[in-house]
C-alpha cells in the first residue's frame, strides 16, 4: 500500500522534524519531508501558546528568510511593475512585502483553540525544476484544507515559491490585489509602497508588543 | 407558486435600487490596445464592470457590518457549538437533493453514489441529517452547485459580478443561483403544503451557518489586505476555478511558479523589441 507507507514516511519526517531539527535536515532532499517539517514549525510557531507577538514574528521570519523565496516570489508578485521599478524601489518592495507576509502569517492562528494535523499526501514534478508537493491541514469536525505547495530546489535543500490553500495560489492573490493598488494609484508603484507602508504600520500597532524590527 | 413569487418579489425590490446605484458608477475603461501586458491584465483580472461592483461591494460591507456579521455573532454566542454543528448537519442534508442532481449532471458518477448513500444514511441512522454519521463511516460530503455543471458543460464565466448580499459571482453562477433557488425539491415540497415559512428559515440559517464560519477568514483578509475588494476576487475566482475541477488538476490553470518560465518568456520577448 503505498498510500499508508507514504503517509508512515510523512509521520515520521514529521515526528523527527519535532524531535530534531539537524535530524530532519539530514531527510531534506526529500521534498515531502521538507514540507512536513516546514509545515509543523510554522504551525507550532502560529499555535504556540504565551509567547509575545514580537517573538511570535521573529520565529516566524527566521522560517521564512530560510525556507521561502521571498526574492523570487516578490518578483513576481510585482509582475511587470518589477522590470520599471528602480532598484531603491525593488528594494524597499522586498522589504515591506516580507513585512507584510510574515505580520500576516505569524498570527493567522494564533487563536485557533481546536487541534490541527499536517498530513503530507504526494508529490508531482512541476515543470522542468518545480516540485508539488499536495497536502491537507485536518481539523475537528471539519473540512480538511487543502495545500499545494510550490517547491524549487535551492543548494542541497528546496525553497518554497508558492503555496496554494484551496486552489488559490497566494503569489497569484497578491499579484492581482497589488496590480489593483498600483492601478488606483495611476499605475504608480510609489502608491503600492506607500500603501505597504500604511498598512505595515497599522499591522503592528495591532499588536501591542511588536517593536519595528 | 407563491412562495416563489414571493421570493422573487422580495429579491427584486432588495436588488433594484442598489443595482440603479451601481449603474449609474458604470463600467470601468479599458487600458490602450497598444499597452500588451496591461492588457493582459485587464482580461485576466476580467473585471469590466469594477466600479459598478465595487459600488455593490461598498453596500454588501455596509450591510454586513451593520446586520449580517452582528447576527453571525450573535448565532455563534447563543448557539453553542454543538448546536450549531447539527444546525449545519441538517442544513447539508437538506442540500443532498441538488448536489446529488448536479453530481449525476456532471456525469460524476462516485460522487453521486457517495451523496446518495451519505442522504440514505444521515436521514435515517443520523436522524434526518442531525448526525453526520456518513463521515465517520468514510464518506465525507462534498459541494456542488448549477454553476459548476454549467460550467462542467462548457458555459464560461462571463465578467466578475458583484451581487447584492450574495457577494462574489458571475453571470454563469448567478444563472446557477436563480436555477437552484426555483428547483430545490425540499423548498417546492414546503411551498405545496403551504409551510413556505419553514424555506424562509431554512435559507436564513443557512446564511447565518455560512457567515457564522467565514468570521475569523473574512476578518483577517479584510484585516491583512491592502485592497479587501481586489484580494476577495482574485481568492473567489481561483477557488471557483478548482472547486469546478473538484480539487483535481492541482492549480495548472492558477498561474503560480509554473508560470516561471512563461513570464520569462514574457521578459525575453520584451526585450527583443
Amino acid at each position: 500500500m503505498i498510500s499508508r507507507r507514504s503517509i508512515i514516511v510523512a509521520v515520521t519526517a514529521v515526528l523527527l522534524g519535532l524531535a530534531t531539527s539537524s535530524l530532519a535536515l539530514a531527510s531534506e532532499a526529500d521534498p515531502k519531508a521538507f514540507v512536513s517539517h516546514l509545515a509543523t514549525t510554522a504551525m507550532e510557531t502560529m499555535t504556540a501558546k504565551g509567547i509575545p507577538d514580537a517573538d511570535r514574528s521573529k520565529r516566524f521570519r527566521t522560517l521564512f528568510t530560510t525556507d521561502v523565496d521571498m526574492h523570487e516570489i516578490g518578483k513576481l508578485v510585482l509582475g511587470r511593475h518589477w522590470r520599471t521599478a528602480s532598484p531603491e524601489q525593488q528594494q524597499e518592495f522586498l522589504k515591506s512585502f516580507e513585512d507584510v507576509v510574515v505580520l500576516t502569517w505569524a498570527t493567522r492562528f494564533k487563536d485557533y483553540g481546536g487541534d490541527l494535523r499536517h498530513v503530507v499526501t504526494g508529490s508531482a514534478a512541476d515543470g522542468e525544476r518545480g516540485i508539488t508537493v499536495d497536502s491537507k491541514v485536518e481539523r475537528d469536525k471539519q473540512q480538511p484544507i487543502a495545500l499545494q505547495w510550490k517547491l524549487r530546489p535551492a543548494e542541497s535543500s528546496f525553497k518554497v515559491v508558492d503555496l496554494v490553500v484551496e486552489g488559490a495560489s497566494m503569489m497569484v492573490t497578491y499579484r492581482s490585489e497589488y496590480a489593483a493598488v498600483i492601478q488606483a494609484n495611476g499605475g504608480k508603484l510609489e502608491g503600492l509602497l506607500s500603501a505597504l507602508r500604511t498598512k505595515i504600520a497599522e499591522l503592528q500597532s495591532g499588536q501591542p508588543t511588536t517593536k519595528t524590527n | 407558486m407563491t412562495a416563489n413569487r414571493a421570493n422573487r418579489w422580495t429579491v427584486s425590490r432588495l436588488v433594484a435600487p442598489v443595482l440603479a446605484l451601481a449603474l449609474v458608477a458604470g463600467c470601468a475603461t479599458p487600458p490602450p490596445a497598444d499597452d500588451k501586458e496591461a492588457v493582459a491584465e485587464w482580461e485576466q483580472v476580467n473585471d469590466p464592470l469594477e466600479p459598478m461592483n465595487r459600488a455593490v461591494f461598498d453596500f454588501n460591507r455596509f450591510a454586513d457590518d451593520y446586520a449580517i456579521r452582528p447576527a453571525a455573532e450573535g448565532y455563534r454566542t447563543v448557539m453553542p457549538k454543538f448546536g450549531r454543528e447539527r444546525i449545519h448537519n441538517i442544513l447539508s442534508n437538506l442540500n443532498s437533493p441538488l448536489i446529488f442532481a448536479n453530481d449525476v449532471l456532471q456525469g460524476e458518477a462516485d460522487r453521486a453514489v457517495q451523496t446518495f448513500f451519505r442522504a440514505m444514511m444521515n436521514s435515517t441512522f443520523g436522524l434526518a441529517g442531525f448526525i453526520d454519521v456518513a463521515t465517520a463511516a468514510g464518506i465525507p460530503g462534498h459541494e456542488e452547485d448549477f454553476g459548476q455543471t454549467l460550467a462542467v458543460w462548457g458555459v464560461g464565466e462571463g465578467p466578475y459580478l458583484m451581487l447584492p448580499i450574495f457577494g462574489p459571482s458571475n453571470p454563469r453562477d448567478t444563472v446557477g443561483l436563480v436555477a437552484e433557488f426555483f428547483a430545490d425539491p425540499f423548498d417546492i415540497a414546503m411551498g405545496s403544503i403551504g409551510k413556505e415559512y419553514i424555506s424562509y428559515t431554512r435559507a436564513g440559517m443557512s446564511g447565518l451557518d455560512k457567515r457564522e464560519g467565514l468570521i475569523e477568514t473574512l476578518d483577517e483578509i479584510q484585516r491583512t489586505s491592502l485592497d479587501y475588494y481586489a484580494s476577495l476576487r482574485s481568492l473567489y475566482r481561483q477557488h471557483r476555478a478548482s472547486e469546478i475541477k473538484n480539487g483535481r488538476g492541482g492549480g495548472e490553470k492558477v498561474p503560480s511558479p509554473g508560470l516561471v518560465g512563461q513570464i520569462k518568456g514574457d521578459e525575453l520577448s520584451q526585450s527583443a523589441q
